[in-house]
């Protein structure tokens, strides 16, 4: 289990991390999330040692993360980045030893990672001639050809054609499966919530949420209420001008509503409007949740 | 993985792609081939050995013109005349380089810029004594009597009987100062643009999740090393096989010493500034600002071979004190060890700054590393990059 444990770090008068917390279980695929400059990638470099926090730990199955241990962690970090004129399979076998395998085993594993990615062929390319997707899977497979008992990815799915966001889809998933502990920042906040049970989201160098996505919205202290309604006799923005409108268009209005507030009078100038085709109560989506959390 | 083998894993990549590349390949080609050609061209000029004198003669000269230049040319040329109608022919023939120098028995000598100084003061010397031998012997003085009248009373002694065998061993050393500054010049701009080409292609944060940044700086600054002393050995093997299939190799008797001397300043003097040359490069993000990071060693780099260049004839104050300080000794100690100036107790001093300031450029050079390596943008300070890593 990976336990970030209150981590802080200043740069100057800038605090990246404000005493962030949360851990990984193994299996456990986990969105981490937050607005830019909020401290994500501090806080993955510092599972690296590519940061050293001023005060806080980290730890890997309650102990603090050895060099050893290290070796046994995937990074792919935010700004891509191989070596452009070194060959596909040369390079995948380098970092397969530097995470400590052995030539025969970082060669095997090489040539099946090819194998799968489709590129069999090109074991001998340099990687500056691939194409741009291409150079994306091999950074995917350096960062797994050691199969990690951590994977720490850094916007896996920016950049990525559809095809792209679904392999990486899959193979996070067989990862986890696999019994890896998986972290991965993002901004596609549907994709994450489709993707991952649990989600960490940080703000200002703190965590300010964090747990199951359901948990989540459930938690959350707001409602969200579609109403449709077929020809409505007054405009929609007028009807319900003292309640929160999150959006409005044509027909359709989405309110957001303190959690018990009574239905009953909204069910009332509903009918008053027009023939009521939705009426839906639901919990906020994810990104609801976020922007509760990250804009209060 | 133990910490050597990462540095092992480091170095080898570093090697095996720098020698897989075509621009090594053919500076290397080339490097030798310029030695070879440098060594076997001069020999290809002087195959003969001798050059071909020709004398141009207008009317009667002195009979034995030809033989005396010759003898007195020695080795340097045989001697052939032509005889011509008239001065005008004659100084055309000159002009063409028929002949290379024109004897018109009216008393000139006719030269024009080609004609060699030597052959002028011969062909003068020589008209001048068979004109006094002439003259003697209508006077009716013999051959005999002249030569003693002739000949000197004052023989050339030299004091140094010996060559002194420690000029070539300071040549030799100095020799090796050159080497060893080519080599810091050329390997440590391959360092230098290595560790910025990882940083600019942003594989370093990859690279360092699992190597820590001094393992990466040592495998490096090994790797390239290795590569820079495997390359001069090939050319200077080449060299010493090129030059023994001549004869011309000419061993300093002293050289075992020296050599010995040379090879220890060359590691030390290669792994100082080659990890300074590593840690500059790690504080730019681009190609363009290389040679400002490095201009500080660099320039460092060229007054410690300039002290050593101006000292090759003799112990000074000035290179004295440079070989105490561990940037300037491993220019300027081989040439005092060579010279048999350095005091012993200086050798031991210098040799001890050297490898403990070495040692600790290594850590703080793997700190500024550190703390260069991952920030990009604007140009890192020293002083930054060193603050913001601890590893």
């Amino acid at each position: 289990m990976l336990q970030i444990d209150s981590l802080r770090k200043t740069y100057g008068d800038v605090i990246a991390l404000d005493g962030c917390s949360f851990t990984v279980g193994r299996g456990q695929l986990v969105g981490f999330l937050g607005p830019n400059g909020s401290g994500k990638t501090t806080t993955m470099r510092s599972v690296f040692s590519l940061v050293q926090p001023d005060s806080g730990e980290v730890r890997w199955d309650g102990m603090p993360i050895s060099p050893a241990a290290r070796l046994g962690f995937g990074y792919m970090p935010e700004q891509r980045g191989l070596y452009p004129r070194m060959k596909v399979a040369a390079q995948l076998v380098y970092f397969g030893r530097l995470h400590g395998l052995g030539k025969s085993e970082a060669t095997r594993a090489t040539l099946s990672w090819l194998e799968r990615l489709g590129l069999g062929d090109r074991a001998d390319s340099r990687l500056e001639e691939l194409s741009h997707g291409n150079q994306q899977r091999i950074q995917l497979a350096a960062a797994l050809i050691h199969e990690p008992e951590l994977l720490i990815l850094d916007e896996p799915f920016s950049g990525l054609d559809p095809i792209g966001v679904e392999a990486m889809i899959e193979i996070l998933l067989e990862r986890a499966a696999g019994g890896a502990a998986v972290v991965f920042s993002s901004h596609q906040l549907d994709l994450v919530e489709d993707l991952c049970e649990d989600v960490v989201i940080i703000a200002a160098g703190k965590v300010v949420l964090a747990g199951p996505v359901r948990e989540l919205r459930s938690r959350s202290h707001h409602r969200y209420l579609d109403i449709e309604i077929a020809q409505p006799s007054t405009d929609l923005r007028r009807a319900f001008v003292d309640r929160d409108i999150v959006t409005v268009d044509n027909g359709r209005i989405r309110l957001r509503l303190d959690d018990g507030t009574p239905l009953e009078p909204l069910v009332r100038t509903a009918a008053g409007l027009g023939r009521v085709q939705q009426f839906s109560f639901t919990p906020p989506n994810l990104s609801e949740v976020f922007r509760e959390v990250v804009e209060p | 993985m133990s910490g050597w083998s990462a540095i092992k894993l480091v170095a080898a990549r570093d090697f095996k792609e720098r020698i897989a590349s075509r621009a090594f390949q053919l500076s290397t080609g080339l490097t030798v081939l310029l030695v070879v050609g440098f060594i076997l061209v001069p020999t290809f000029i002087d195959t003969d050995g001798t050059q071909q004198w020709t004398i141009g003669v207008v009317g009667d000269v002195p009979a034995g013109l030809a033989e005396t230049v010759e003898a007195g040319a020695g080795d340097m040329a045989t001697v052939a005349t032509s005889q011509f109608g008239s001065r005008a022919v004659a100084e055309a023939a000159l002009e063409d380089g028929a002949v290379d120098i024109v004897v018109d028995a009216e008393g000139s000598i006719i030269v024009n810029a080609e004609s060699s100084d030597q052959l002028t003061t011969l062909v003068a010397a020589v008209l001048a004594s068979l004109d006094v031998a002439e003259q003697a012997a209508e006077l009716g003085i013999d051959a005999a009597a002249l030569t003693d009248l002739f000949s000197g009373t004052y023989d050339v002694e030299s004091l140094s009987v010996e060559p002194d065998s420690t000029d070539s061993d300071r040549a030799f050393a100095f020799f090796a100062t050159i080497i060893l500054f080519m080599s810091i010049i050329t390997y440590g701009s391959w360092i230098l643009i290595g560790v910025i080409e990882e940083k600019t292609n942003r594989v370093v944060e990859v690279v360092l999740g699992t190597v820590r940044p001094h393992q990466l700086l040592t495998g490096k600054v090994l790797g390239i090393g290795i590569l820079g002393v495997a390359q001069i050995v090939l050319i200077g093997v080449v060299a010493i096989v090129v030059l023994s299939l001549q004869d011309a190799l000419d061993v300093p008797d002293a050289a075992g010493k020296v050599l010995v001397w040379a090879f220890i300043w060359y590691v030390l003097g290669f792994a100082f500034y080659a990890v300074a040359y590593a840690a500059a490069g790690s504080l730019v993000s681009r190609q363009e600002e290389a040679q400002n990071a490095a201009f500080p060693l660099t320039l460092m780099l060229m007054a410690a071979y300039f002290v050593a260049s101006f000292s090759i004839t003799g112990d000074n104050p000035v290179l004295r004190i440079a070989s105490l300080l561990p940037m300037f000794a491993p220019m300027t100690m081989p040439l005092r060890i060579a010279g048999g100036d350095a005091l012993a107790w200086e050798v031991a001093v210098s040799l001890i700054l050297m490898v403990v300031v070495t040692y600790g450029l290594v850590r703080f050079a793997g700190r500024v590393y550190a703390g260069g390596l991952l920030q990009s943008g604007s140009r890192v300070k020293w002083r930054e990059a060193f603050r913001a890593s601890e590893a």
